[in-house]
């Protein structure tokens, strides 16, 4: 399988068009970033050199500019959103608990073996790492759910995707676990009712003759025999107890499973599929489009009528509204508000406009007590900072 | 190594000395390569966390990813590229391309990155569509201008034969062979193209083509569609194909919407070999075959249903939410075959496809005109017959019976369009014009040498297996004449001075105008049960019997209004 590496050649190009181009533009030197150690998320921060000549301005929440730098290049500095530090942090809880896993099995193979002591330390140790994987598995499953109930922002799909990746390893893991403890399990009650088994078969010979002798004396038990029998309900109560934690585990799991096949992708579906993925997203937004002509055409009809009640649904929740952010992306997510309708000055409810979409959502755009406002199928608190 | 694996391979290299989240930028055309070859779900283990298309108007800056970007090098792709590095929306900048770049697109590139973000530029050759281990495709838009001459519309005669010259150098990029390259010499399009890949792969790229020599070369043979026209036109039984025949798949995805009553999950379904177990072991199956083993699926199955139902013990309930993902990826899996196999039976119910099919295959395989002739007008008098399949029987009775009665024939015409309100006339004598006996070199009837004659005999009086899979497409005769080392010169002769001696190890068939599912089903067959020689088969597009009418009839549209025909 033959490939053929260009990036010499182009450098050379590049290198030698740098010199000969117009020094106008910027000349830093590209990015420098810093590579977590894990490999796991990107550059925490990054360093971009944009050009005077290609102001930034459209909506770019990530990105703050510096306006008062005048010196022909200025930097960009851009953060990472916040969810990627929660999927950092989810990974390394998974981490933590591969490690602990491969702990657990261990202390498993310990315990099964045969001891002189009581085991119980080994129980001991079994139960506390077991509590450990199921604590970090939950606080892995919340904190995914968290990245999703997030303030959404441009990138849903991104996250959708982290989210579903992180889920399927979670799930993954969880379905380790179980496995893990239903064969430790099965091998515990082999070994119990094997020691109980010949218990009672010795039981059975070595009673025998005590019985021919006690024959007149057949009340109660003998105290060999209570002994035993103290001891067999003792394990009968330690192998329900554990059994009983193993369950409570099981369940905690289940519960994590079922919430997590939501997020996971079938492998070989048509979920699966790259192409489909991408249609999606632009189906979503012709849908979106046709939901907003849909109201728009609403929005026409009661534009003369008198009662506007659309305009007083919405309360004084909104407060700012963007007044134009930009061109809509193919995606559908900014918000488009094309204000060059025809505004009605005059002051009053319940004014209507076109609108567009904002966070894939249709909407309108009127006015309430002069306030502009926007209605959507929820209301949304527009940061100011977005109020142009 | 079989094509899927070699696209896999190329994608995972791409994608695995980056570290860090990535989103991965593709073209319409790369969509469908990386599509069929890789899911999304693998993507995701490599930390592509967003795919888009290289038209995307998305303003959004996304610093904190690296961009992978897989395109063609066409020229409208390095504009959209350009535009793209001048305002750049990431981090890093990786361009992949999956052919040969011109040193001036590498410079437009180099001076559009003025703030030096792109931090790679190669190229890798995964040009083509690996639909299946062994079949390959390109999805060619525009594919009826191989049946116009140059001269009608030059620049997209050039544009297809680009692409295809493209295509096929880097299906021998990927397999880092150069070969011995032969072409059908009636077909003007098979030679050009030809012409132009030795051209390519021995003159212009030497360097990148130059690798070690084993004992046999590999062949590369490109024909014409047109010297098999039987095999577009028939109705198929075996699975895959008859999906692709009645129903129709694109990029190993049958779109059902239009299918009756289908569960939502059902709209859109994935057929892929190297996803689906049962799929690769029932592709092909003939329909009887094919039903038998849905039904033991269907069977065991609903064991596994039953038992899950009886849960008792909390054993019973652990295991079943353990077995819980298998179990519905199961259940997904056979509800999607047992829909299409539904569906395709009342396809069959509906167009009456068993009488149809079976003179079908007497035309293609049996002779006997009269009974032939009586056959189809009785077929074409008959009200329940669809316009579509009448025009395919006058097809076929025409182009096996072409000089044998031509008064028949034209009653046949006659009658045709009468009967067919959408048929448009003069299609079928223009099938002849292009794909005729006279224009045809390859023995489709297998009446042109004793030989083949005294062999029909024989098949005749031996009785076939299967009345409706009997047909054998011209391309397993001419694999058998490859590996025998029989494929006269006369009819498919060398470039310039190449030549081989002996038999080929690696073969490459690439047909101009199309392949069709039963000929990739007997490449496969034929690589199963003859392992010293692998043939990979290839076409612009895959067709099916509707395809093959439609180009067809744009091509003969053109041809009528254009002066130059």
């Amino acid at each position: 399988m033959s490939t053929r590496n260009r990036t010499p050649l182009y450098r050379k190009y590049r290198d030698a068009l740098r010199s000969v181009r117009v020094p106008v533009a910027s000349s830093l030197p590209s990015s420098s970033s810093a590579a977590s150690s894990g490999g796991r998320a990107g550059p925490v921060i990054e360093m971009v050199s944009t050009s005077l000549l290609h102001p930034a301005r459209s909506y770019a929440p990530l990105s703050t500019e510096d306006p008062s730098n005048s010196s022909p290049a200025h930097l960009t500095v851009s953060l990472p959103p916040a969810w990627v530090d929660l999927s950092e942090e989810i990974s390394v809880n998974m981490q933590h608990a591969r490690k602990k896993m491969s702990d657990l099995v261990k202390a498993h193979e310990k315990d099964l073996m045969p001891s002189f002591g009581d085991g119980k330390e080994d129980q001991h140790a079994i139960e506390v790492l077991t509590h450990d994987i199921t604590y970090l598995l939950k606080k892995s499953e919340k904190q995914l759910m968290k990245i999703s109930s997030s303030a959404p922002s441009g990138d849903s799909n991104i996250r959708k995707n982290v989210q579903r990746s992180l889920a399927t390893d979670l799930q993954n893991l969880s379905m380790e676990l179980r496995k893990k403890q239903s064969l430790y399990l099965k091998r515990l009650r082999e070994q119990k009712e094997g020691q109980d088994g010949f218990d009672l078969n010795m039981n059975m010979n070595g009673n025998r003759p005590t019985m021919e002798d006690d024959e007149f004396d057949d009340i109660g038990f003998s105290e060999h025999q209570m002994s035993q029998l103290e001891k067999n309900e003792a394990f009968t109560r330690e192998r329900e107890r554990e059994i009983a934690q193993v369950v409570e585990s099981v369940n905690e799991l289940a519960q994590i499973m079922k919430d997590l096949s939501v997020l996971v992708i079938d492998q070989g579906t048509i979920i699966d599929r790259i192409d489909h993925n991408i249609q999606n997203v632009a189906s979503s937004v012709e849908k979106g489009y046709k939901e907003l002509h849909k109201v728009l055409s609403l929005c026409l009809r009661r534009k003369n009528t008198k009662k506007r009640r659309n305009g007083y649904v919405c309360d004084s929740s909104c407060h700012n509204v963007l007044h134009y952010a930009g061109p809509p992306n193919t995606k559908g997510i900014t918000l488009l508000i094309n204000t060059n309708t025809n505004w009605n000055k005059s002051s009053g409810r319940g004014r209507y406009s076109v609108a567009g979409l904002f966070r894939g959502n249709p909407c309108i755009l009127f006015f309430f007590n002069d306030l502009p406002c926007v209605f959507t199928y929820s209301l949304y608190f527009i940061p100011s900072f977005l109020w142009n | 190594m079989v094509l899927v694996s070699l696209v896999r391979d190329y994608i995972g290299r791409m994608l695995q000395d980056i570290p860090g989240m990535k989103v991965l930028v593709l073209d319409s055309q790369t969509v469908s390569i990386v599509s069929v070859a890789y899911s999304q779900s693998e993507l995701l283990k490599k930390e592509v966390f967003l795919v888009e298309l290289v038209d995307s108007m998305s303003k959004e800056t996304m610093a904190h990813l690296k961009a992978v970007y897989f395109l063609r090098p066409t020229t409208e792709n390095i504009q959209k590229l350009r535009r793209q590095l001048v305002k750049p929306r990431f981090g890093e900048y990786h361009l992949f391309f999956s052919n040969i770049l011109k040193i001036t697109q590498i410079q437009v590139l180099a001076d559009s990155d003025e703030q030096e973000i792109v931090h790679q530029v190669q190229e890798f050759f995964a040009d083509f569509c690996a639909i299946d281990p062994y079949h390959f495709t390109f999805n060619m838009p525009m594919n009826h201008i191989y049946m116009l001459p140059t001269v009608v519309d030059p620049p997209t005669f050039q544009s297809f034969c680009d692409r295809a010259v493209d295509g096929i150098a880097g299906v021998f990029l990927a397999l880092k062979r150069r070969p011995v390259i032969r072409y059908q010499r009636t077909s003007d399009i098979a030679k050009r193209i030809a012409q132009e890949s030795a051209k390519l792969m021995y003159e212009q790229e030497t360097s990148l083509f130059d690798f070690r020599r084993t004992e046999f070369s590999p062949l590369l043979l490109v024909i014409d569609r047109r010297d098999d026209p039987v095999t577009p036109l028939l109705n198929q039984w075996t699975y895959q194909a008859m999906v692709h025949e009645l129903i129709g798949i694109e990029d190993n995805k049958v779109d059902l919407t239009n299918v009756g009553k289908v569960a939502n999950e059902q709209q859109e379904v994935v057929l892929s070999s190297e996803q689906d177990s049962f799929f690769k072991a029932n592709m092909y199956e003939n329909f009887g075959d094919l039903g038998m083993n849905i039904k033991t699926m269907v069977d065991e199955f609903q064991q596994i249903a039953k038992s899950n139902q009886n849960i008792q013990t909390i054993e019973d309930m652990s295991k079943f939410v353990n077995n819980y993902p298998e179990y519905r990826k199961m259940q997904g899996n056979v509800s999607k075959h047992v829909t299409l196999v539904t569906e395709m039976s009342r396809i069959v119910q509906e167009r009456k496809l068993m009488i149809v099919s079976q003179t079908e295959q007497e035309l293609a395989c049996n002779s006997g005109q009269a009974a032939a002739f009586e056959t189809v007008t009785n077929l074409l008098n008959n009200e329940d017959i669809s316009d579509i399949d009448r025009l395919r029987l006058v097809m076929l009775y025409a182009l096996r019976y072409e000089k044998e009665s031509p008064v028949q024939l034209m009653q046949l015409f006659n009658k045709l369009a009468s009967h067919s309100a959408k048929y448009k006339p003069g299609l079928v004598q223009f099938l002849l014009k292009q794909a005729g006996v006279d224009k045809r070199i390859g023995d489709l009837y297998g009446n042109r040498d004793l030989l083949s004659i005294a062999r029909n005999m024989a098949r005749g009086i031996k009785g076939v297996e299967n009345v409706y899979t009997q047909h054998q497409p011209l391309l397993f005769q001419t694999m058998e004449n490859i590996i025998k080392g029989r494929l006269k010169d006369v009819d498919y002769p060398f470039i310039g001075n190449h030549f081989q001696q002996g038999r080929p190890q690696d073969v490459v068939i690439f047909i101009v105008g199309g392949t069709t599912y039963e000929e990739a089903r007997a490449v496969a067959l034929h690589n199963a049960s003859n392992p010293g020689t692998r043939f990979i088969l290839g076409g612009s597009v895959v067709l099916n019997s509707k395809r093959f009418l439609r180009d067809l009839e744009e091509a003969q549209t053109i041809s009528r209004t254009s002066h130059a025909v």
